[in-house]
């Protein structure tokens, strides 16, 4: 067992109606402490394989081994007692409730003292103790992001995955949220996120996956796969069968 | 004048309590449970079957409290028949609704017109159809006000009561959403089920403590109205309407937003008893919600994520 992994993925298939799997046999390893991005077209299960992972999507072959941990049969709820928090692509916070609130409910649901479990996130998220007493649904886009990875930091996980997190935000914004990432990893938070936007998660993570038609293609640095020509064929969508076919894409 | 709204606060008090409930079910468990006014019905004859019992073991059980009606009897007959009815709204949830709810809210909503029916019938295989009361003793109203002044005001020590306990029992729910973890976790469920589970909140967990609280609340407005007015095996039905009417005025998933539904129901049942005949006192209720619905399409409270 190589403890320097913080999640092995296995031959992972998983779908919501049982014989169509949208997630096949894809392997996945993730470093203790890094931030690694999944990568890949509209429609290649990315979205599918975090929520697999996270207990949202009923799995039906494979494994996921959260540390030395099983979890592959975790249900979603019980997840962030295992250590794991996953933040959800769209109404990722209660919008009817305050930011504190909201964070509160996450404290309150783990039975963390409030104090011990909201200075340490208030203080890596200064302005949401300034909007503290917003409705949630009141925040920008950006702060809104934040407070719902604040959210998920409240029980303290080994392993933060997020689906999405740059949608709907202007380039500035993104910049600002994956500024923050960067923040949760040197805390030693490892990070998982899945990005359509290609560059920008290229310029976050150390490593990087790129997922096609359910099923990883190509691992590896960051800095190697921004240089990796199929990487960019497969956003430019130029490769022919013919390359296909070579490539073995 | 003041008697009309007297009496609609009364009503009232019936419908909100059976209100919170079916719009806590409308919002966690995500269907319109029609046969919410059977538990009514059946909390109401649960406590009249278990204060009989007792009343028949000793005759102290009897005896009046000071000014009301009933007897110590009844009270732990009121306790009892909240427990037998949380019992079968969660026997209910286990053997039918659970089952089904894959299948969506429409197979759950035909499911539980099915279970209404069989409910209904159950009771009146029961008990007959006959109207009955938890006491024979009559009840002298007390004067507030004379004739004079407004028209006069009148109630019975009974329906102070209940009024009292209706309020009581809604600000101890209030706190209990409020503060607690579970009452927590319940109104994060109802806002966004997604996001509560990757929370950490177990949706079964809160689904049970809905289907148990809903019972609570349907025996207390079932004791309520049978105290009130009298018991039917057709009350449930007969009240699922204005129940129905309060929780979508009040907004579907408020607490509050279903007792002041309530009592506007309560209200509306009152005046057109009044003014146009006790027959209409149903239609009364849908022409303000109606006209609520014109100005305020998700309801007075209406809460959406």
């Amino acid at each position: 067992m190589n403890t320097d992994l913080a999640l092995v993925v296995e031959s992972l298939e998983a779908g919501y109606e049982p014989g169509l799997p949208i997630v096949r046999n894809a392997c996945l390893s993730v470093r203790q402490g890094e931030i690694m991005a999944i990568l890949g077209p509209n429609g290649a299960g990315k979205s599918s394989f975090v929520k697999a992972v996270a207990g949202l999507l009923p799995i039906s072959m494979g494994r996921c081994l959260l540390g030395s941990r099983d979890i592959t049969r975790t249900p979603a709820h019980r997840m962030v007692f295992e250590g794991l928090a996953f933040v959800p692509q769209t109404e990722n916070v209660f919008i009817n409730l305050s930011v504190a609130e909201n964070l509160e409910l996450a404290a309150a649901i783990i039975k963390a003292r409030l104090r011990d479990s909201l200075e340490p996130v208030y203080a890596m998220f200064p302005d949401l103790h300034r909007q503290r007493a917003l409705p949630a649904g009141q925040l920008s886009g950006g702060q809104r992001q934040m407070l719902a990875v604040a959210r998920a930091l409240i029980a303290k996980p080994k392993l933060l995955i997020l689906d999405e997190p740059s949608a709907g935000l202007s380039p500035l914004l993104v910049q600002q949220v994956f500024a923050k990432l960067r923040e949760v990893r040197d805390s030693g938070i490892t990070v998982l996120l899945v990005e359509q936007n290609v560059k920008a998660a290229l310029a976050l993570a150390d490593r990087a996956a790129v997922l096609v038609e359910g099923k990883e293609r190509i691992v590896g640095k960051s800095q190697d796969l921004l240089n990796d020509e199929r990487v960019a064929e497969l956003y430019l969508g130029r490769h022919t069968g013919k390359q296909r076919a070579k490539e073995g894409i | 004048m003041l008697q009309i709204l007297a009496d609609g606060l009364i009503i009232g008090s019936v419908v909100s309590l059976g209100a919170i409930g079916l719009s806590m079910t409308l919002s966690i468990v995500r269907f319109s449970n029609f046969s919410h006014g059977e538990l009514l019905g059946w909390g109401a004859y649960l406590a009249l079957v278990a204060s009989t019992a007792l009343n028949a073991t000793s005759a102290a059980w009897s005896v009046p409290i000071g000014p009301f009606s009933f007897g110590w009897g009844l009270l732990l007959a009121l306790v009892l028949a909240c427990g037998l009815t949380a019992l079968l709204a969660f026997g209910l949830d286990a053997i039918l609704f659970k089952r089904l709810r894959k299948q969506g809210s429409i197979t759950l909503v035909i499911a539980s017109f099915g279970a209404a029916l069989a409910l209904r019938n159950l009771l009146l295989f029961w008990q007959g159809g006959i109207p009955r009361y938890y006491s024979e003793n009559l009840q002298i109203a007390i004067a507030f006000l004379p004739r004079s002044t407004w028209g006069g005001l009148r109630a019975t020590p009974d329906q102070l009561l209940v009024l009292a306990l209706a309020l009581l029992t809604v600000t101890g729910l209030h706190f209990f959403l409020q503060r607690s973890t579970l009452g927590r976790a319940m109104r994060a469920t109802a806002l966004n089920p997604g996001l509560a589970r990757v929370t950490g909140i177990d949706p079964e967990r809160v689904l049970r403590a809905t289907w148990l609280m809903g019972g609570v609340l349907a025996a207390i407005a079932g004791v309520f109205a049978g105290l009130t007015v009298q018991m039917r095996p057709t009350m449930g039905v007969d009240l699922l309407l204005p129940l129905f009417a309060a929780v979508i005025l009040g907004g579907i998933g408020s607490i509050w937003g279903a007792v002041l539904g309530g009592f506007v129901v309560g209200m509306a049942e009152s005046v057109s008893i009044t003014l146009v005949g006790a027959e209409y006192r149903s239609a009364a209720a849908f022409v303000v919600l109606i006209a609520i619905l014109m100005v305020r399409p998700r309801g007075l409270f209406g809460e959406r994520n």
